[in-house]
């Protein structure tokens, strides 16, 4: 493997970081598309704020511009205005310590699972070896020992999804954004994949920008749930989730008393006729 | 991770139990053995159509002195082809034909694909020249035999140039494709993950157009052939070309026939090739 370094994003290097300040702070972004000539405003007119270790959950109804939202915070596009900084810095570029997550899994199909997972060490010019232990110590703790050497064709969706959260996981980011990248799992295997991602997350105050479609989902796993409204979308509705429970087990938290009155609250303010 | 590991858990969602497992086993073993009788099916099917073609034409020219003139006969050809594999001619001219395909395949390719990745580094670029490839591509190869022969002389150089020329646009256009065609979304990933530009390239890029890049290799060796052929049907000396041309203009009609079975043996050798090369090259393609 080459072992190009480019020295802004070698290992570790990462803009030296206000102390205290939030991992994210989003400021008053929008941002609009042209669809033939015309002008459609995606995002309105959004502010939030991402705390350390804290997990915030971002609803919304369908085409409201929440993965747009996510490409603007990780520097595939710009924002038409706004401020965006990250750990007290105004971003310029890709940010570093941020690790971003789709809901396709976009596993490398000529890659192993146990190279998929090395790919962004590689990138950072990690030596092979050390990229190889870390790796292998990933895919343990997510449940796919002995499937390193699979290709992603022989795997199931869940383990696809699972390698996909290891390559992301592995890189150590201080902050995750996960865009729906439980949405394509069954019930069970989502619930489950949930919990990892919850205990790992957790045990390591990492901070997570979740978006999900899924309601109940937001309120099991998350701190915050912010709804948004629809395009131009803004920040409609802030709940603060306290479930009193153990919060990396997914089905306790289901189980737990305020659940279901938050996940009826937050319905009906999804609720496109209220609007 | 810094925090304390989570014990390593067996399988992740594979639930697998031994009775079960035995009886897939044997399923998968039938399935197998049905896959196998069906492809020797059609190999058989193949074999007959084949045969039954041979001795029409046989049948055919046995008793027709006209016909056998005209169109040869499968034991005439069959004949030539012992004769002029005793007396060496035949290996000689599959090699030398085999040589001048083989390096204007190769040289063409190497060049058209290096080029068509490269084009995806810079989409000016590739706008500037596209009107300049298309119109390259689309004139007729035998059309410039007569100066490449000027240029590069009556030698095995200037089959090779025809060869490598019948073969180096086809090959930009479809790595270009390829290279162009990778998901925007994984080019995001790579972006998010750090990546430059080179190693989006390196270890995106490339990697997502062998599949493009080996259908290009498919097609080329069939162009590859014709190139070398067209040149030694200009002006050579020796090579399959040359012994197609040569009997054809002395009317030895089973002779141009003979030359022609080893001309299709040499391109189904060398797609034959191509073909192990790529699945030694993508072993993930057998997969899934
Ligand atoms: N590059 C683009 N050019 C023009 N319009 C775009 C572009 N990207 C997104 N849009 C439009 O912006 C809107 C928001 O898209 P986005 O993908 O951010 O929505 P989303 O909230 O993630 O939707 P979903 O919940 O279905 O994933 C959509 O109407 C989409 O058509
Ligand atoms: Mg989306």
């Amino acid at each position: 493997m080459s072992a190009v370094v480019s020295p802004a994003i070698a290992a570790g290097a990462r803009p030296p970081a206000q102390a205290g300040a939030p991992p994210l702070v989003v400021a008053h972004v929008a941002k609009s598309f042209d669809a033939d000539g015309r002008v459609v405003p995606v995002i309105g007119d959004l502010s939030l704020t991402l705390n350390e270790g804290e997990i915030v959950a971002i609803v919304g109804p369908s085409g409201c511009g929440k993965t747009t939202l996510l490409n603007t915070l990780c520097g595939l596009i710009a924002p038409d205005s706004g401020r965006v900084s990250w750990f007290g810095r105004e971003m310029s570029g890709q940010p570093a310590g941020v690790g971003y997550m789709l809901q396709k899994d976009l596993l490398l199909p000529w890659r192993t699972a146990l190279r998929n997972v090395m790919l962004g060490l590689e990138i950072r010019g990690v030596s092979l070896s050390e990229a190889e232990e870390r790796a292998h110590v990933m895919l343990d703790q997510l449940g796919l020992h002995g499937f390193a050497d699979h290709y992603p064709t022989t795997l199931s969706g869940g383990m696809r999804q699972r390698v996909a959260l290891a390559r992301t996981l592995v890189n150590e980011p201080d902050v995750l954004l996960l865009d729906e990248p439980f949405a394509a799992l069954d019930f069970q295997t989502k619930l489950l994949i949930e919990s990892d991602t919850a205990k790992l997350v957790r045990e390591s105050r990492r901070s997570v920008l979740l978006i999900t479609h899924d309601i109940e989902e937001a309120v099991s796993i998350a701190d915050r749930v912010i709804v948004l409204s629809k395009r131009p979308t803004r920040v409609k509705a802030i709940y603060d989730i306290a479930l009193g429970t153990e919060r990396t087990d997914m089905i306790a938290a289901r189980e737990s008393a305020g659940f279901v009155d938050y996940v009826r609250r937050i319905w009906a303010d999804l609720d496109v006729t209220r609007n | 991770m810094n925090g304390s590991p989570l014990p390593p858990r067996a399988v992740a969602d594979a639930g697998i139990d031994s009775a079960a497992e035995n009886a897939a086993a044997r399923r998968l073993a039938a399935h197998r053995r049905a896959r196998l009788c069906a492809s020797l099916l059609v190999l058989a099917s193949q074999i007959a159509l084949l045969a039954a073609f041979i001795a029409f034409w046989e049948y055919m020219t046995a008793f027709d002195k006209q016909a056998a003139f005209m169109f040869g006969s499968p034991s005439a050809i069959a004949g030539f082809l012992l004769t002029m594999a005793s007396d060496g001619s035949l290996w000689r001219d599959t090699y030398v034909t085999g040589v001048e395909t083989l390096l204007g395949f190769l040289v063409g390719n190497v060049i058209g694909t290096l080029i068509g990745l490269s084009l995806w580094y810079s989409r000016f670029v590739s706008r500037v020249i596209e009107p300049f490839v298309i119109a390259l591509g689309s004139i007729p190869i035998i059309a410039l035999a007569p100066i490449i022969i000027i240029w590069f002389g009556t030698g095995l150089t200037s089959k090779i140039a025809m060869s490598t020329l019948s073969v180096v646009i086809v090959a930009l256009v479809t790595s270009y494709k390829g290279a162009v065609g990778v998901d925007a979304d994984q080019i995001n990933l790579m972006r998010t993950l750090g990546a430059s530009k080179f190693q989006i390239f390196r270890k995106l890029v490339v990697p997502a157009s062998l599949t493009d890049i080996f259908a290009g290799f498919k097609l080329t060796v069939g162009f590859a052939l014709i190139g070398a052929i067209v040149g030694e049907f200009m002006s050579s000396s020796e090579g399959l070309g040359h012994a197609i041309f040569k009997a054809g203009s002395l009317y030895i009609i089973p002779k141009v026939f003979a030359a022609l079975v080893a001309t299709i043996a040499l391109a189904l050798v060398l797609t034959f090739i191509v073909g192990k090369v790529e699945k030694l090259l993508m072993p993930w393609r057998r997969l899934g």
